[in-house]
């Protein structure tokens, strides 16, 4: 605007003087100065008319602006002030001129001592301006401009001020611009957002499952469609302007172009068509650019299903369509416990469970005594676990990250304590060392003793410890259920679960004669503790594999060789654990604990990379197979062709299985290179939030997830289950919109 | 056995009602209990106004859009109609710097009936969210919070009758019914907190 109109003026060499020594003489075109806020015999605001030339022509536009300047710590407010304070309102009277709407440059933020109150608006100085021609036929020599400003102006108190400011503009043929209001104006007028199209971005929002019924979450997401802006932003970026339904709304940055959007639901309800708009600054400095952020609150529902009602309604906003439909929360409960139950014939818990039995035969056949107690132990140490990790999933979905089942195997200290845990048990059961304190243990003893409890207690802890990564299949769908539906839910249903878990070896204590079933004791016993010593032993070459996927060869080289440490701390033991000398024993097992813990220190110091950092670290990818992201998914679909996406992490069994049997499959194959179907992997083996949005998005707690997205479709893909099967591929594939090319 | 069952039920007891305590005032939910004195020092308890329909109203004499309420008896003539339908008025000053005398003499300069709670803390004022000077909240008879926000359409005092979200949720809360509009922009000057922890 300020540009276009030189290309419209004359110029001769002899104007150019004329005009510099006008300019000179004449100074910026200003009206008075007028002061407002009086505040003890000060002004606390200033304001002036500005016009960006000292002769106006009739028909061609110039800027006009209002110009305010505060004392220190003084200010006024934004179009929208924020959670306080009045908008500064300028109106332009004068008849014969035509106004264009005021720019606004992107305000500052300022916040109440204790940060409780926000609010935008302007301090120091600020000129906000507008388009202005005079139409043509004006015939007056100078126009009068007129103009009101309604504004208020804090530091701790506020002072409300109404000012008349004026502004006398010479006219003639030809307009003569002021160069020093237009430097002036550099300085405010690039401030000024621009629409996301003029600043070459695209912006996409995702729903979320909301944390509890009164807030609404999801993703913004940014991208270019041209141009280069930046895309990172810093402290203060984003000022909400229009966001009816809500009574406020917070963007959290969370990485290139995407952010995390809350906000708090009105209990008056979202409008038809819920909108935000604000100004966001992207970049900083000099290189900053400022854009109007318009994103409109989608549901993404296929049948386009009444957002504000769902989402007042159910307090969560809705998902995409799944197959399987959405369940209550009665089914969620009996699926948690029946997943329970079958996580038991998983080969992470299966150990523990026939340790338990074969150590419970014993005492049954060796004498009776209080297997009951046994048995409740061994429940209470799993429901204390379920507790345990119900409240920390808690804990940390209520601070805003996104975690599932089988989170606490995206950290390597847990890994390796595991694994730790694992070579300690399994050197246990080859007879390396024992576990108890002094003298040898005879399981008899261990009926009444009280530390034969705890064991048992122990165990269960353990179990729940093993079961985490492994997913049975009706356990994602149960468990992305509760965590959806809120805190309360999430512990009835990790409780339910850890039933579930117990379930089989309480039915073995209470059916009366199943127990006088089993086999009778004898040599064979301790060839079976010996084959469920290996078993460990695989689970714990899983671990170290998965290790390696969390943080490379050099880390996982690290938990090896504190693997062999424990191992030579464990025979140690095992060697002086029946000295005569009390001491010498004492000696021994503090010895263990010693080198254990120091060796520990030393190895253990792991560092994650980021996600998707360095792929090589994952899985290396092969058969054309692409890494997910969702605007690689969006591309592809726009180009027509179907997507299939596999979210897998290294230490999920079930999502292994899967691979390497369905998705690896002859016919399979075929089907996929058929329907021309690009497969994309998401690799949740170490934190993504990415990742993890997309998991929330579909109420899905853990991964395996198979989503199918149609290109007729690119909102809702269908939901594949986590047993697979090929003919369920087949079938999913053939129901895809036929392509026409 | 015993000990790790009483264990577990004291985590859950305990885990629960926190969570709850640390949610702020919400529309459609029980409204913080609170005591209080005001600026003749007597003790006010939210609880003890249970079966009356409470308006409280977020005040200081310093901000000009108090003021101009003031002047034209917004509130008096808003609690007016109500008053005797059980509806009991209590204005909140949460300035970190008020003291009950000053309190006391701006009531009687005004001239209106209804206590001024002394809230210097500012701890009931961030129970309830309180952010501007005016900031309006209606109780039902059963301490359930029915509506919160500014108290008109009209921040800048332009409209001859502007529409009163507070009138308007009075005469549908004393109906025992739930207002059409729970919530409206607050407006005013910040709420001048005294800093957190002191």
């Amino acid at each position: 605007m300020l540009g276009s109109r030189l290309r419209h003026e004359r110029w001769s060499a002899k104007g150019f003087a004329l005009l510099l020594l006008w300019a000179g003489a004449a100074g910026a075109v200003e009206g008075p100065v007028i002061p407002g806020a009086i505040d003890g015999g000060v002004p606390r605001v200033e304001a002036s008319l500005v016009a960006d030339v000292d002769r106006a022509a009739p028909g061609v536009p110039f800027t006009l602006g209002v110009r305010f300047q505060m004392p220190e710590g003084w200010h006024i407010y934004w179009k929208h002030p924020g959670e306080t304070g009045l908008s500064t309102e300028v109106a332009f009277e004068v008849p014969g001129l035509q106004v264009g709407s005021l720019r606004w440059p992107f305000p500052e933020t300022f916040r109440s001592p204790d940060g409780f109150i926000t609010s935008y608006g302007y301090g120091g100085e600020v000129i906000l301006f507008s388009e202005a021609t005079l139409t043509p036929g004006a015939a007056a020599d100078s126009v009068p401009l007129q103009a009101t400003a309604n504004v208020l102006v804090c530091e701790v108190d506020c002072i409300p001020a109404d000012l008349e400011l004026t502004l006398a503009i010479p006219v003639g043929a030809e307009a003569v611009p002021d160069a020093a209001l237009r430097e002036r104006l550099e300085s405010f007028a690039p401030r000024v957002p621009l629409s996301l199209e003029r600043a070459g971005l695209a912006v996409r929002f995702e729903p979320a499952d909301a944390a509890d019924a009164g807030l609404l979450r999801g993703s913004v997401l940014l991208t270019r469609t041209s141009g280069s802006a930046p895309l990172e932003v810093t402290k203060d970026f984003f000022a909400p302007e229009r966001f009816e339904g809500f009574t406020g709304v917070k963007l959290t940055p969370e990485g290139e172009g995407r952010f995390t959007f809350e906000g708090r639901l009105s209990p008056d309800g979202l409008p038809q068509s819920p909108e935000v708009v604000g100004a966001l600054r992207l970049g900083s400095g000099a290189d900053a650019q400022f854009v109007e952020l318009v994103f409109a609150i989608a549901g993404g529902t296929a049948d386009g299903e009444d957002t504000a009602a769902a989402a007042t309604a159910s307090g969560r906003s809705p998902g995409a369509q799944e197959t399987e439909g959405g369940i209550g929360w009665g089914w969620a409960l009996l699926l948690s416990f029946l997943g329970g139950a079958l996580l038991n014939l998983m080969p992470c818990v299966f150990p523990v469970l026939a340790l338990k039995a074969y150590g419970f035969t014993r005492m049954v056949q060796e004498g009776q005594g209080r297997v009951g107690g046994h048995a409740v132990a061994y429940t209470a140490g799993i429901l204390a676990s379920m507790l345990v990790l119900a409240l920390a999933v808690i804990g940390i979905r209520a601070a805003g990250h996104g975690v599932g089942w089988g989170f606490q195997f995206q950290e390597p200290l847990f890994v390796a304590a595991v694994c730790g845990l694992l070579i300690a048990f399994c050197l246990n059961l080859f007879g390396v060392f024992d576990v108890s304190l002094g003298g040898e243990a005879r399981l008899a003893e261990l009926v009444d003793a009280r530390q034969g409890r705890w064991k048992s207690a122990g165990e269960g802890v353990l179990a729940v410890v093993l079961a985490t990564p492994c997913s049975a299949p009706m356990l994602g769908t149960a468990v992305g259920f509760a965590l959806a539906s809120g805190p309360a839910m999430t512990l009835a249903s990790f409780l339910a679960l850890g039933l579930g878990l117990a379930a089989p070896f309480c039915l073995l204590v209470m059916i009366p004669g199943l127990a006088r079933r089993l086999p009778k004791p004898g040599a064979w016993m301790q060839h079976f503790k010996t084959v469920l010593g290996f078993a460990l032993l695989g689970t714990t070459l899983w671990l170290v594999w998965v290790m390696g996927g969390l943080v490379g060869v050099d880390g996982m080289g690290r938990l090896l060789a504190f693997l062999l440490v424990i191992a030579l701390a464990a025979w140690l033991f095992g060697l002086f654990q029946y000295a005569n000398a009390r001491r010498t024993r004492i000696l021994a097992a503090l010895g263990a604990v010693l080198v254990i813990g120091l060796s520990g220190m030393q190895l253990l110091r792991f560092e994650v990379p980021e996600a998707g950092a360095d792929p090589a670290l994952s899985t290396s990818l092969k058969d054309g197979k692409r890494v997910w992201s969702e605007e690689a998914v969006q591309a592809v679909l726009a180009e027509g062709r179907p997507a299939f996406v596999d979210l897998t992490a290294d230490w999920c069994l079930t999502c292994k299985f899967n691979e390497r049997t369905v998705l690896a499959s002859d016919d399979v194959r075929e089907a996929f290179e058929r329907h021309d179907v690009a497969f994309f992997v998401g690799d949740f083996t170490r934190r993504d939030p990415a990742i993890a949005a997309l998991l929330a998005k579909h109420q899905k707690a853990g991964v395996p997830l198979y989503l199918l997205y149609d290109p007729a479709r690119p909102g809702t893909p269908e939901v594949l289950p986590e047993a697979l099967t090929p003919s369920i591929i087949r079938g999913a594939l053939e129901r895809l919109t036929p392509s026409s090319g | 056995m015993k000990q790790l069952i009483s264990a577990l039920v004291l985590t859950t007891a305990l885990v629960l009602p926190t969570a709850h305590a640390a949610e702020p005032a919400t529309v459609g939910k029980a409204a913080p209990d609170f005591t209080l004195k005001d600026e003749s020092g007597k003790t006010h308890k939210l609880s003890d106004y249970r079966g009356k329909t409470v308006v409280l109203e977020w005040t200081n004499p310093e901000c000009p859009f108090v003021v101009r309420h003031y002047k034209a008896k917004t509130m008096t003539r808003t609690h007016a109609p109500f008053a005797s339908k059980d509806v009991v008025w209590l204005a909140i000053d949460s300035t970190s710097h008020n003291t009950p005398q000053k309190s006391s003499a701006w009531k009687k300069k005004e001239g209106f009936k209804y206590p001024v709670l002394q809230d210097a803390s500012g701890k009931v004022g961030r129970a309830y969210g309180a952010k501007t000077t005016p900031h309006m909240y209606v109780i039902d008879k059963d301490g359930v919070l029915r509506f919160a926000g500014g108290i008109d359409d009209d921040p800048r005092g332009r409209s001859k009758s502007p529409n009163n979200f507070v009138t308007a949720a009075l005469t549908a809360v004393v109906d025992g019914k739930t207002p059409a509009q729970q919530h409206s922009t607050p407006y005013g000057c910040t709420v001048k907190y005294a800093a957190e922890g002191s």
